[in-house]
């Protein structure tokens, strides 16, 4: 009974560190998405139970692209309506395009680094690399963050994004052409 | 410097400043986060003794009565009466009655053997 007790301490224990661990890239790949800081805490919360609802019992070696193909699949359905509530809007004439405002703490300069003028450069190349992740289409863009951020294999994206092999490299080699266009400054 | 390396350099630099941005999330939106994760684990918790919970015994009860009415109404429909062998009234006669039954299989042998006496009795009294 207390080794039983022991383990299913051990093992929320666990799972409190991988989702610890996966939050914050979790919560920007769903802002990038969605553009909107509150939807993207909306679509990283729905991913998080329904994932230790349904699939914290699996191994812990399986958890990482379950818990993407959960958040991508939440992230893809806010993204259809999104859609649609937005040309419903354009048609209705009551569209505002308000974005959510970035936080202007965070423009603020790093005391920790020394040099004001590499912190705004770097500040600059995040913001443009920011903004051109945002302008790719979102399967593109979905590909692109599991394979080069999240360091998912093409099979595991595959799996997380829930469609093809070929569709992955697809999505992820236009993704990287797009992204080398619009970064020219970043890439010298 | 060819091709790949480019690639590979880019998007390394590209991993760094999204890295960055995680590091520099605002501490509103982390705490957010963190509470989610607990809400999360919390729910995990709750996954467990839900399993039993009235609703799902109901539930459970439901589809077996459901289950078995289906399983009694297949077994009832499987055995009506136009299937069975006894479909005329002489056949339940057959069923019900105390003779032998070699003695039905073999009535077309004892008609004929009645009809053949008969004719022979009539035969010596005329």
């Amino acid at each position: 009974m207390k080794i039983c007790a022991e383990l299913a301490l051990d093992s929320k224990d666990t799972l409190n560190q991988f989702l610890a661990d996966i939050e914050r890239r979790a919560f920007r790949m769903a802002k990038f998405a969605s553009g909107s800081a509150d939807e993207a805490l909306d679509l990283v919360q729905e991913a998080m139970l329904q994932f230790v609802r349904r699939y914290a019992d699996r191994p812990p070696e399986e958890w990482n692209p379950v818990f993407y193909r959960v958040l991508q699949s939440r992230i893809t359905d806010s993204h259809r309506r999104t859609s649609v509530r937005k040309r419903f809007l354009a048609w209705s004439g009551r569209m505002d395009g308000k974005e959510d405002q970035e936080d202007p703490l965070q423009s603020l300069p790093d005391p920790a680094n020394p040099n004001p003028s590499d912190h705004i450069l770097r500040q600059e190349e995040r913001t443009a690399l920011e903004k051109a992740i945002r302008m790719l289409p979102l399967r593109q863009q979905q590909a692109f963050l599991l394979r080069a951020w999240e360091g998912m294999d093409v099979a595991q994206a595959a799996f997380a994004m829930g469609c093809s092999e070929g569709s992955i490299k697809t999505h992820y080699s236009r993704a990287v052409h797009t992204l080398r266009g619009l970064l020219e400054d970043i890439r010298s | 410097m060819n091709a790949n390396d480019r690639e590979k350099r880019f998007l390394e630099k590209v991993k760094d400043l999204l890295n960055e941005g995680v590091e520099n999330l605002d501490s509103q939106t982390g705490q957010r986060l963190e509470r989610i994760r607990i809400k999360a684990l919390e729910a995990s918790k709750e996954k467990r003794s839900e399993f039993f919970t009235p609703l799902r015994w109901i539930m459970v009860g439901g589809f077996a009565t459901a289950t078995m009415a289906a399983a009694a109404l297949f077994f009832w429909l499987s055995t009506s009466p136009g299937d069975l062998p006894a479909r005329h009234v002489e056949d339940f006669e057959i069923i019900t009655s105390e003779e032998r039954i070699d003695f039905y299989q073999n009535l077309d042998f004892y008609r004929w053997l009645a009809t053949e006496e008969n004719g022979e009795a009539k035969g010596r009294t005329t």
